[in-house]
């Protein structure tokens, strides 16, 4: 009997591990997908948002890809018990679908700050697609928006709201923006260009209630003044979705600790994406990397080993980009190490700044902020990351980039650190194109 | 598969490649648009091109979420314009640092290999970037190594 595979959660870990195992099996084992959602990219939606792409193209793969791909699904089911012994899972609908190995890739949802009011119908998330939709409904031209929280995600969505004509405001708890992706200077500089860009920024605003008030959100703070949403979201945090496994006697901390396979505690079962709880390849400690990159290279490494392949996974690397007002904003690794080695670089002038975290002569985290209209700008990116990624030695180039922060190429190209990346790859083997695998047959 | 050779000993620093690139490219001669670009050593007495390897994982590749970073007929990673939002995953993703932005587009671009036919390949007049049956490697770090000691030793441009 061929093997059957059980992949839960159709979003980046699923469909990578989908697509990778009928790349290494050419559709000889059985794959049954459950999904709560038709499948679709998050990391889209801001530019469905701001109408620069239609709602179709949010769609990764569709119920023909899924046909050709020999793919059964549960789409519109969750799944709500998992017993290892058995090797089977329940549906909400109470149907059990038992299996040889299975893939827990339920990813995260939106969590809204607990103050009263929150749960008002006026009061957004932005996450699935079903969110977005109320969102792009409810902003016009003119539209007072008020986004509390001024992380990664809110930042996601920034450029869409002020594109659709919209005023806005970021509320933020914390005494600055940004505080899970920059460091203080970082987000100093952030914060002006967005000023200077006509976005009103409150940080260190305690939210204590929202009131409904004649179609608006009228938002009530410890101290100051309220505000006045014609639109309100709550962009406040996400939280990985592990209720339904508990009593599985699977192991977790703050996800699903998996092994260097992605493998689970408990037998034939791998985790990957935002409920993993995977090696840090820049620590080497385990940790959850709630992001895009993370999911897809688990989701493939899972995905290979399920389909009988023995392949070793590096670990992760935390890393995130975003641009606002023609700004980028990205951070790598361990940028926020309070005990390492820093080197910084500000040019307030250009907008522009750099820090590079050290152990020795290796780079093991990095902040870099500056126009996006600057080409070098995104070229550093990429070195940047090549550098954490690889972890060679920058020898006499480290006191070079002490002086010169924002000359990275003459480093990264004598660093030899091209040599080192070469070879690697995360399955072992060249990646293929993101179209369906020809040996598939219908 | 054929790759671009880079010569680094040869290169003149005529620019070129970066000419002839954004011409094919975008239309338009403007080094700016250019996804070859030369980078000067030894007081800009030596010079070295970089460009994409076309590298077996296809970090930009595996990292779009919507597919719209493709394998063409010649081998090369490919930006689809009709498919790409603009999000930067690539630009994180690559470790060479060679995804570009256009931010009055709003895509991605990359080194294409022109289809088969390089644009910089043909315009070097010196051979110092070539198209030929060979695996990718790094053409640069060991010239790079022995041109730096004047930028390290006066320690910046």
């Amino acid at each position: 009997m061929p093997p059957r595979h059980l992949i839960i959660g159709a979003g980046t870990a699923g469909l990578n591990c989908v697509r990778t195992i009928r790349e290494e099996d050419g559709g000889a084992s059985e794959i049954t997908l459950v999904a709560a959602e038709r499948p679709y990219s998050r990391m889209v939606l801001p530019y469905y948002l701001d109408r620069s792409i239609a709602e179709s193209h949010v769609f990764t793969a569709t119920a023909a890809t899924l046909a050709t791909w020999k793919v059964k699904t549960h789409i519109g089911r969750k799944a709500a018990g998992l017993n290892p012994q058995a090797n089977a899972l329940t549906l909400d609908d109470g149907t059990t679908l038992e299996y040889d190995d299975c893939l827990i890739a339920t990813g995260s949802r939106a969590v809204k700050a607990p103050v009263p009011g929150a749960d008002l119908p006026g009061v957004h998330s932005f996450w699935t697609l079903e969110q977005a939709r109320a969102v792009v409904a409810g902003i016009a031209p003119g539209s007072h928006v008020v986004m509390v929280g001024a992380g990664f995600i809110a930042f996601t969505i920034l450029n869409s709201i002020l594109s659709l004509g919209a005023r806005l405001t970021l509320v933020e708890i914390a005494p600055r923006i940004l505080p899970r992706m920059v460091d203080d200077a970082g987000a100093a500089l952030v914060e002006t260009w967005l000023k200077k860009h006509g976005v009103k920024i409150l940080t260190g605003a305690t939210l204590v209630r929202i009131e409904e008030a004649r179609g608006k959100q009228r938002l009530r703070f410890k101290k100051g003044p309220d505000l006045l949403a014609d639109l309100l979201i709550m962009a406040t945090g996400i939280k990985p979705n592990l209720e339904w496994l508990q009593g599985s006697g699977i192991r977790m901390n703050h996800g699903i600790l998996v092994d260097d396979h992605l493998r689970a505690s408990v037998p034939n079962v791998y985790a990957a994406g935002d409920v993993a709880e995977g090696k840090d390849g820049v620590t080497g400690l385990p940790a959850v990397h709630a992001i895009e990159p993370t999911a897809m290279e688990h989701g493939r490494v899972a995905g290979a080993n399920m389909a009988g392949r023995d392949v070793t996974y590096r670990g992760s690397l935390n890393m995130n980009i975003v641009e606002v007002c023609r700004l980028d904003v990205a951070s790598f690794g361990a940028w926020d190490d309070p005990n390492a080695e820093t080197f910084t670089g500000l040019r307030p002038e250009r907008s522009a700044y750099r820090k590079l975290c050290w152990s020795g002569d290796r780079l093991t985290g990095a902040i870099i902020i500056g126009q996006a209209g600057d080409v070098w700008t995104t070229n550093d990116v990429g070195m940047l990351k090549g550098l954490v990624q690889t972890a060679v030695r920058l020898g006499v180039w480290k006191e070079y980039l002490r002086r010169n922060p924002f000359d990275l190429k003459p480093a990264f190209i004598a660093s030899r650190a091209t040599g080192q990346l070469l070879p690697q790859t995360i399955l072992g083997r060249p990646s293929r194109a993101p179209e369906i695998p020809t040996t598939v047959s219908p | 598969m054929k790759a671009l050779r880079i010569v680094p000993e040869k290169c003149t620093g005529c620019l070129r490649c970066e000419l002839a690139c954004s011409y094919m490219q975008t239309g338009a001669f403007q080094p700016a648009k250019s996804v070859i670009r030369v980078s000067p050593y030894e007081g800009h007495t030596s010079y070295a091109p970089y460009t994409c390897t076309q590298c077996d994982e296809g970090w930009c590749m595996a990292a779009c979420p919507v597919g719209a970073i493709t394998i063409t007929a010649a081998g090369a990673k490919d930006v689809v314009d009709d498919r790409c939002v603009g999000c930067k995953l690539c630009t994180i993703a690559c470790p060479y640092g060679t995804i570009f932005y256009d931010p009055d587009t709003h895509k991605a671009f990359k080194c294409n290999l022109c289809d088969g036919a390089p644009a910089c390949a043909e315009a070097c007049p010196t051979a110092a970037i070539l198209y030929e049956d060979v695996a990718a490697a790094d053409w640069l770090a060991d010239f790079a190594v022995e041109r730096s000691a004047r930028l390290l030793a006066v320690g910046g441009r």
